[in-house]
């Protein structure tokens, strides 16, 4: 009897205790039904392959002879979740430039922080190695979006459904060249009972 | 002696779980939050250590504590582990509820009350909205109308607030987002005016310019006629200010002892419930004065009327839960007595001491949340009368023309939507950081 209790208190004790697994980064795991790694992934390269496959690409080619340069502006989380918009740009980055048929450029932020190694450059660099002001390659378009969401809920159960938004706009004249949209649908059940 | 046992465990786990409650504690430092402010309770709800099952509202406090003090990532980071506990806590766990059963209701994870579920996100997106980051508090605002949505209930306003409504209101409007500003407020009117409870100005003020705006003529005139007053739009060189000022402390529960018939043991049984004493709150209003117009903030929440609300939408439950174990209770002391004194005498003791009511809330919430909203010229400068704060006008420091001032009655701080340009020499205006 004594050895029975001992192996239950010891399974209880185990059942406790954290445990690590590592998996892969691109495994999908739901947790609780909010926007993830996986769907900022997902999202990015579905959506770059798109912008990439439309007809935006080559007209510009033969009409100024180079490839377009792009730059990610802002994108909006206008969805009922903290979501961390930051990855899903790096995850649209990502994709647009391992496409390698658009040149890429740094955004706003980044900019700053070169220009200001170029002017210590200026100042403390040797001549042969210091990269001038005035150089940069400016953008041809600009990407923008926006992530919404529509909940409806009741009691434990929940549907969420996010929708993206991209819009890819020509800096010349701002003509939009592209919309590329990409839509989420979860169901999510929450426990009614626990522990 | 199988029976002395039982009342020696049951005893034992009584005291240890009047050692380990932290609610009285926390009730203990809410009780001199007015006087002591809220760096040093904060000080002092640092040195507790909360059980799990109170950790939800101890993180309430700390977070609320946090908002008054202008800490905005701690205070969000607290206030988010409430709210994951709080929706954890959702689910019905079996243990505790065995345990409240047989022991105490303050066996159970704290789950907040419908006020609280709400409350959480209005205090988050005030957090968000001070430190800057105007589409946080907009996620916020979504979250409590989800969460509103499922408190919704048709015989009751429980778990719909006013302040949630008005926050969703002021956050769409900062947005530009005028249409669901107009519905926000729209519902803010409703909750109030079924309640009974007076319109604040600067709800009126939103109405009536929202629907002007937006060419909702006959809804104005309804408005219009039913304020007595006009709109109040801002012409090109005027801005608008909003005031959030969080007055008083809400107040705590105690404990009080009732007596029930239970016909099941044909005698009187005595229960220990929670108990709001009534309140003594006297509001004190907040002015924001410009150049030519001044307003003084209304109340929008009394959160001292939705905490009592919230405690009688449970009572009948806590009541039936507490007779069945005042009964149970009853037995065990009685099949005691009959077999030993000791046992019966140590029983009794033991029920007794286990027997605890749950006055566990969100207690360092101000009584009320008061607003006020006032038009002026972009050139000149406003105050904030009791606080004898001069705030730089709107031009020097917002692109758009609108400033959210919020301030509590526990400090004498005040914060300001978008950042100033920098901290005035004097005073202790504080720029959202």
């Amino acid at each position: 009897m004594k050895h029975w209790i001992l192996l239950c208190a010891a399974l209880f004790l185990a059942a406790c205790a954290t445990s690590v697994e590592r998996v892969a980064p691109d495994s999908t795991i739901d947790l609780s039904g909010a926007w993830n790694d996986t769907d900022s992934r997902l999202v990015a390269e579905e959506m770059i392959q798109d912008a990439l496959s439309r007809p935006w690409i080559g007209e510009f080619a033969g009409r100024t002879g180079k490839r377009p340069v792009v730059i990610v502006g802002t994108v909006r989380n206008l969805s009922h979740e903290h979501i961390n918009v930051k990855t899903f740009v790096a995850d649209m980055e990502r994709a647009l430039i391992n496409s390698g048929r658009v040149d890429f450029v740094a955004s706003r932020d980044d900019r700053g922080e070169v220009r200001d190694e170029r002017m210590d450059q200026d100042l403390n660099a040797r001549e042969d190695t210091r990269n001038a002001a005035g150089q940069e390659l400016g953008a041809d378009f600009m990407m923008q979006g926006q992530i919404n969401t529509i909940i409806d809920v009741e009691g434990k159960e929940q549907v969420r459904y996010y929708q993206v938004d991209l819009t890819l706009i020509s800096m010349a004249d701002n003509r939009k060249v592209w919309l590329g949209q990409k839509k989420i649908k979860k169901y999510v059940k929450n426990a009614k009972l626990r522990y | 002696m199988m029976l002395q046992s039982l009342a020696l465990t049951l005893l034992c786990s009584a005291v240890l779980v009047l050692q380990g409650c932290s609610a009285w504690q926390v009730n203990q430092a809410a009780a001199s939050l007015a006087v002591a402010g809220p760096q040093a309770t904060l000080d002092r709800l640092q040195t507790l250590v909360p059980a799990d099952r109170d950790l939800a509202q101890y993180r309430l406090n700390t977070g609320v504590l946090k908002l008054y003090l202008g800490d905005w990532q701690g205070s969000r980071q607290d206030l988010n582990e409430a709210k994951s506990i709080l929706q954890f806590a959702q689910a019905v766990s079996v243990t505790e509820n065995l345990a409240a059963l047989t022991a105490n209701e303050t066996l159970r994870t704290y789950n907040g009350t419908p006020t609280d579920q709400v409350l959480v996100h209005v205090m988050l997106a005030l957090g968000y909205l001070l430190e800057g980051d105007l589409d946080g508090a907009r996620v916020e605002m979504l979250q409590a109308n989800v969460t509103m949505q499922q408190l919704a209930k048709e015989d009751s306003t429980a778990g719909q607030l006013a302040s949630a409504r008005f926050m969703a209101g002021l956050i769409y409007e900062l947005n530009g987002e005028r249409d669901d500003a107009l519905i926000s407020y729209r519902r803010c009117y409703s909750i109030l005016r079924d309640r009974g409870e007076p319109i604040p100005q600067a709800l009126q003020t939103s109405l009536l310019n929202l629907t002007r705006r937006q060419g909702f003529q006959q809804e104005y005139q309804q408005f219009s006629q039913q304020f007595g007053r006009e709109a109040q739009l801002p012409a090109a060189d005027e801005g608008e200010w909003f005031l959030v000022y969080l007055d008083g402390v809400v107040s705590s529960k105690t404990e009080t002892r009732i007596s029930v018939f239970d016909a099941e043991v044909d005698t009187m049984v005595s229960v220990v419930m929670p108990h709001y004493r009534n309140s003594t709150y006297l509001p004190r209003e907040l002015t924001l004065a410009g150049e030519v117009q001044r307003q003084r903030s209304n109340i929008l929440e009394n959160l001292e009327v939705r905490a009592r609300e919230d405690l009688e939408a449970e009572r009948a439950k806590i009541l039936a839960a507490a007779t069945v174990r005042a009964v149970a209770k009853y037995k065990m002391v009685q099949e005691a007595q009959s077999k030993n004194d000791f046992s019966g005498i140590l029983m009794n003791i033991a029920t007794v001491v286990s027997e605890q009511a749950d006055v566990r809330s969100w207690n360092m919430l101000p009584a009320s949340i008061q607003v006020a909203r006032i038009t002026t010229s972009l050139q000149g400068p406003v105050q904030v009368l009791e606080k004898g704060q001069a705030l730089p006008p709107l031009a020097e420091f917002s692109r758009r023309g609108r400033a959210v001032v919020l301030a509590s009655s526990l400090t004498d701080q005040v914060y300001v939507w978008p950042a100033l340009p920098e901290p005035p020499e004097s005073g202790e205006t504080h720029a959202a950081q």
